[in-house]
């Protein structure tokens, strides 16, 4: 089941005020994303990725295209009480203490006053910012406005969540804790919208990601098939005697790495087959076949600098 | 319940921003001089007098006493409130919490609707606070209790809600709290009170048809907070009112500016 699906979605803003010159910030941008997944929404900066996120939210109004969430139209509100938020550079009340301000956007969200109070104890727990609950926010650091925020998105249970760069600020163990309540939510059923640079992380916790650049989605798949882009194979068995190892230099065209590591490129699966068979036949052990990856970041860098 | 969390939302910003301690600081303050005054012995000799007199001078004074009191408050709470709130719209307006704000299940119209009426119960409340003491002072110590002094809270609440209404318009469209205070300010102490005054002064000097015209124009289109003030210190007085034109044209523009705000902020992409 689809959780969000656009189509045809388009957004043009004005270059300056009362300019007729338009920038094109989303161009046609049609996607889905399933139900309990996380998906990942790259590109550099100014791709379009946070205006997407606030169109969807009714933040920004798109120029043209549809939008259905829960499979519904967004112009009825009701849809944002089953999704939480965290914006890039967040500002909360600076008056207000880490625990008001939960008890504030929990009752925004539609929450009775017990249920804030309970979701709030169980949240900071969560982020770990039990023990700055009571002291203001402005004393806060940007990682522990980070986890606030975050802790805020969650609390009022939603099944869709929007996070817009939600590691941005914090250290590498805080990342490693986020990473892991993230995967506790899609555990739970919870459907993770992931806006973020850090593609080495995306790539860690992301079913899916779209990759948009000037507003135009160029990519989107499983993150195993966008990373997996060479028909090279990798093979590691028992060791290679001298007469297979020319076999597989003459007849399949391998490239020997070592007497027990050897590459076969091919888009066939019929001579991925028959090597196999050799191989067998020969009374070698396949100890691994993998398919070469690229990293995301290769990918992603691949992309966009093709298309700039 | 959402509409009642924003609009305490308005209250405790408020509070946080010492605005509300301000107001009570002053009112308090303005209490206490007329507490001082009250007791010094020339006025104590003044109300002597006065009874001396009869009812009648008795009246009188407390009368004279509330009319300056209408007049103390319009110009300093007032001008005060106008500087403290016209904050609300633009720290509202800064990125990453209006953000957060609208990606929450309450319409845009809730969200202006809850900062207008936060601000407005908020004046109400200190002049609630100002009149009510000042009142009751002066009945207990002169015997006279005079209700009509009372009406002048809802009077100069509304006069407050008029202009509180066009900085939230203003608020919306320049997100800046200093243009907001500005031109509320020019519009109150400046522009009403010369188009109160068209006839003494402008049309003395202009008597060509168009400009009367235009003038009188803009009369009957802004509010009129001059004219308001001047309907509250009749009824105080006892003198009849020319005409509550100047209170239905005022809350019209009231409506217009907020009916402006709300379709302004619907439309508008943040």
């Amino acid at each position: 089941m689809n959780v969000v699906t656009t189509k045809n979605l388009s957004k043009e803003y004005s270059a300056k005020s009362f300019s007729k010159e338009k920038i094109l910030a989303l161009s046609n941008f049609s996607f889905e994303v399933q139900s309990g997944e996380i998906f990942g929404l790259l590109g550099p900066n100014g791709a379009g990725k946070t205006t997407l996120i606030k169109i969807l939210l009714g933040i920004t109004f798109p120029t043209s295209g549809d939008i259905k969430i829960f499979d519904k139209d967004i112009s009825n509100q009701s849809y944002k009480k089953k999704v939480g938020y965290l914006p890039e550079s967040h500002k909360f009340p600076n008056y207000l203490t880490g625990e008001q301000v939960l008890h504030f956007f929990g009752k925004l969200s539609g929450l009775s006053s017990n249920d804030v109070k309970k979701k709030s104890d169980e949240y900071l727990k969560l982020v770990d910012m039990e023990k700055w609950r009571k002291t203001k926010i402005k004393k806060y650091s940007k990682g522990m406005l980070q986890r606030l925020g975050l802790a805020q998105a969650m609390l009022n249970q939603p099944e869709l969540i929007f996070l817009d760069e939600p590691t941005d600020g914090v250290d590498p163990i805080g990342r490693k804790e986020i990473r892991d309540i993230l995967n506790n939510l899609k555990q739970q059923g919870t459907t993770i919208f992931l806006n973020s640079h850090l593609l080495s992380e995306v790539e860690l916790i992301c079913d899916r990601v779209a990759i948009l650049n000037k507003g135009v989605l160029i990519k989107s798949g499983r993150v195993d098939d966008i990373t997996a882009t060479s028909d090279n194979y990798i093979f590691t068995t028992t060791d290679l005697d001298e007469s297979v190892i020319n076999k597989l230099l003459v007849s399949f065209k391998c490239t020997i790495k070592s007497k027990n590591e050897f590459y076969f490129n091919s888009d066939s699966v019929e001579e991925l087959n028959k090597l196999i068979d050799f191989i067998r036949q020969n009374n070698i052990m396949i100890q691994g076949i993998a398919r070469e990856k690229n990293t995301l970041e290769d990918m992603f860098i691949n992309l966009i600098g093709s298309k700039n | 319940m959402i509409f009642l969390t924003l609009l305490f939302s308005t209250f405790r910003e408020a509070i946080a921003k010492k605005i509300f301690i301000g107001f009570f600081a002053i009112a308090t303050l303005i209490i206490l001089v007329f507490l001082f005054l009250i007791n010094v012995d020339s006025i104590e000799g003044m109300v002597n007098m006065m009874e001396s007199s009869g009812e009648e001078g008795v009246r009188q004074l407390v009368i004279q006493f509330e009319v300056a009191m209408i007049n103390i408050s319009y110009l300093l709470v007032i001008t005060f409130c106008f500087i403290s709130v016209s904050s609300f719209i633009p720290s509202m307006l800064e990125k990453g919490n209006i953000d957060l704000l609208l990606s929450k299940p309450v319409t845009r119209a809730q969200i202006i609707l809850a900062k207008f009426l936060g601000g407005v119960l908020l004046i109400f409340l200190s002049l609630l606070y100002l009149i009510g003491f000042v009142w009751l002072i002066l009945s207990s110590k002169s015997g006279f209790w005079h209700v009509p002094f009372l009406y002048s809270i809802l009077w100069l609440t509304l006069s407050f809600a008029v202009i509180y209404s066009l900085i939230i318009f203003i608020g919306l469209i320049s997100q800046s709290s200093i243009l907001s205070i500005i031109l509320s300010l020019f519009l109150v102490f400046i522009v009403c009170p010369v188009l109160y005054f068209r006839e003494e002064t402008i049309f003395s000097l202009v008597s060509n048809n168009v400009v009367q015209f235009i003038i009188n124009f803009f009369y009957y289109i802004l509010p009129k907070p001059t004219d308001i003030n001047q309907i509250t210190t009749d009824i105080i007085t006892g003198n009849p009112v020319k005409s509550y034109m100047p209170v239905f044209s005022s809350v019209l523009f009231m409506l217009a500016a907020l009916s402006a705000s709300i379709f302004y902020f619907k439309k508008k992409d943040y």
